[in-house]
């Protein structure tokens, strides 16, 4: 009886437990399709409400200021310390082969007009951003301020989500711009002080063509709709009180860094076959 | 009189000067608890004194359950640096370099660091959010009560575990984004993942490239392990603050991962 008892207590506790692998990998599938479901649903009431919305006075500038002006010290620090690391890197990796750097700071600069301007940047931005907005929503749901914003008639997407939104594509466009010229210029000076590049032949952008800046922009654009997006998904998905706020701002975390990545693999992708030069 | 009146006006605006003194104080404080933290740890290790059951929970927890995530991250940063090497193979027509112009790339670097964010988010955060819980709800101190050691019995084995998980993920995620990396060649370049593999193996990287990224994931394992234990027990100010203590875990790891990757690749040289 008593065994008995335990194990009906332990089914009810992990429903997953015998379904075997086909079962799990199923249960796993239909639970990707709603959370992309949802997702997707976020995503069209944001633009809808972008279209449409109320505006709310000083919420957009208060956003602005909270997404992008309180990041530019982490992202400088960071991204300055990136572009020292890659050049060091290229610059070991071109002694190797042709001992010849004059191609080096204009090779860079296309590379971090292309990718890793937007892309790292982004992800220092997914860990800033996407943290704070997940916790910041996540604890408006576990108090209950989420239902009473609903009780009042207002959307919680067009009164939370959309001017993080709106913010979130102006500065990721803004930051990263900064975040490529402190890269770049960081590795300019590494150049100089370990390769003796001279800061003339570095700064060169003739490599960076229409198709390369093209690329850069559409990620910046992507990347800022996707982290609000993702972030506010997890944040508004919150369950479980104050514990649950922890969760959420680890999940907001991993999925817009993996939205990024996944992103920046299409873009490029497509990238590569519209521009092929 | 003045000093009553004087504290509000200067905590809406206070000078930059002061700005910058309290957060050189906040970095000098976090510094200092987490290599406070770092030799209490190491105490506790090296004559071993660590939970075992603890240590296998983390380990499965932290290592086996990041595996998807590592492998769907390695697979598109290896497809992300073969179309980036791409551009310059065509230019120079030198497909047999592409195996080395992405391998190095990722060996060296992309791979320790995408894993290391990667890690940083969902295990870091996870276990400042799990350890902050506990703090605030005094369950550390009921440990203390007791007389067990919350060092021996909760911090060392996630220390233990974020080292070494990602120091196996790392191993994995060079292998998979190497395999994801042939495969994009292929299918984009109709570079065969012979040649690939031939690029990668032809002399020009070695097992020092490998071993860089390797020593560069020990690190970044001691960064995030130490930053989120650290938070995580200095929680303070009820639920709200395990938010807090979150943010600011995964902020400290990203930027101790930058700055020690320049330190140590710079150390570690050519």
């Amino acid at each position: 009886m008593n065994t008995a008892d335990r194990q009906s207590h332990e089914t009810v506790e992990s429903p997953y437990e015998d379904i075997g692998a086909v079962g799990a990998l199923g249960a796993a599938a239909i639970d990707l399709m709603i959370g992309g479901r949802e997702l997707y649903s976020v995503f069209v009431r944001t633009l809808y409400y972008v279209a449409r919305g109320r505006r709310e006075k000083g919420a957009l500038l208060r956003q602005m200021y909270e997404i992008g002006n309180r990041s530019v010290f982490f992202l400088s620090v960071t991204m300055g310390f990136l572009g020292m690391i890659l050049v060091y890197q290229a610059g070991l990796q071109a002694k190797r082969v042709v001992p010849d750097y004059t191609l080096l700071g204009a090779t860079y600069l296309e590379l971090l007009v292309r990718d890793f301007a937007a892309s790292l940047g982004a992800l220092m931005l997914a860990t800033r951003v996407g943290a704070g907005i997940a916790a910041e929503i996540g604890s408006m749901v576990v108090t209950e301020q989420i239902d009473a914003l609903r009780m009042c008639a207002a959307d919680p997407i067009d009164f939370l989500i959309k001017p993080r939104f709106i913010a979130s594509m102006v500065m990721t466009m803004v930051l990263v711009i900064w975040a490529g010229t402190v890269a770049f210029v960081a590795g300019g000076f590494t150049a100089y002080f370990a390769f003796e590049v001279p800061l003339q032949t570095f700064f060169n952008h003739q490599l960076v063509d229409f198709g390369d800046i093209t690329i850069g922009l559409t990620k910046c654009v992507a990347y800022g709709a996707a982290i609000p997006i993702v972030s506010g998904y997890c944040g508004l998905s919150t369950f479980g009180g104050s514990e649950g706020v922890g969760w959420a701002t680890t999940r907001a975390v991993v999925n817009t860094s993996l939205a990024i990545i996944i992103l920046n693999f299409f873009i490029s992708g497509a990238g590569f076959l519209i521009f092929p030069e | 009189m003045a000093a009553l009146t004087s504290p509000s006006k200067a905590e809406a605006t206070p000078s930059f000067a002061a700005n910058v003194g309290t957060s050189f104080l906040d970095i000098a404080e976090t510094a200092g608890g987490m290599t406070i933290l770092l030799a209490r740890v190491i105490a506790r290790v090296v004559p071993p004194r660590v939970d075992s059951r603890e240590l296998l929970k983390n380990l499965y927890k932290m290592g086996v359950k990041s595996l998807p995530i590592v492998a769907v991250t390695a697979l598109f940063t290896g497809a992300i640096m073969v179309i980036q090497a791409a551009t310059i193979v065509k230019r120079y027509g030198a497909e047999g370099l592409l195996g080395w112009g992405a391998g190095f790339g990722t060996l060296r670097e992309i791979a320790p660091l995408l894993t290391a964010l990667m890690i940083s988010g969902r295990v870091g955060a996870n276990n400042t959010a799990e350890l902050g819980t506990m703090v605030v709800t005094e369950q550390l101190d009921a440990l203390r009560v007791l007389a067990i050691d919350p060092i021996s019995f909760l911090i060392a084995p996630r220390f233990i575990s974020i080292v070494s998980t990602l120091f196996m993920m790392t191993l994995f995620a060079d292998a998979l984004a190497l395999f994801g990396a042939a495969y994009t060649g292929e299918a984009l370049l109709g570079v065969s993942p012979t040649t690939f593999y031939n690029g990668l193996t032809s002399g020009l990287l070695g097992f020092g490239d490998v071993a860089t990224g390797l020593v560069k994931s020990v690190v970044f394992g001691v960064v995030i392990g130490l930053a989120s234990c650290h938070f995580g027990l200095a929680t303070k100010g009820g639920a709200p603050g395990v938010g807090r203590a979150v943010n600011a875990t995964v902020m400290a790891s990203a930027a101790g991962v930058f700055v020690l990757d320049y330190l140590t690749s710079f150390a570690l040289g050519g």
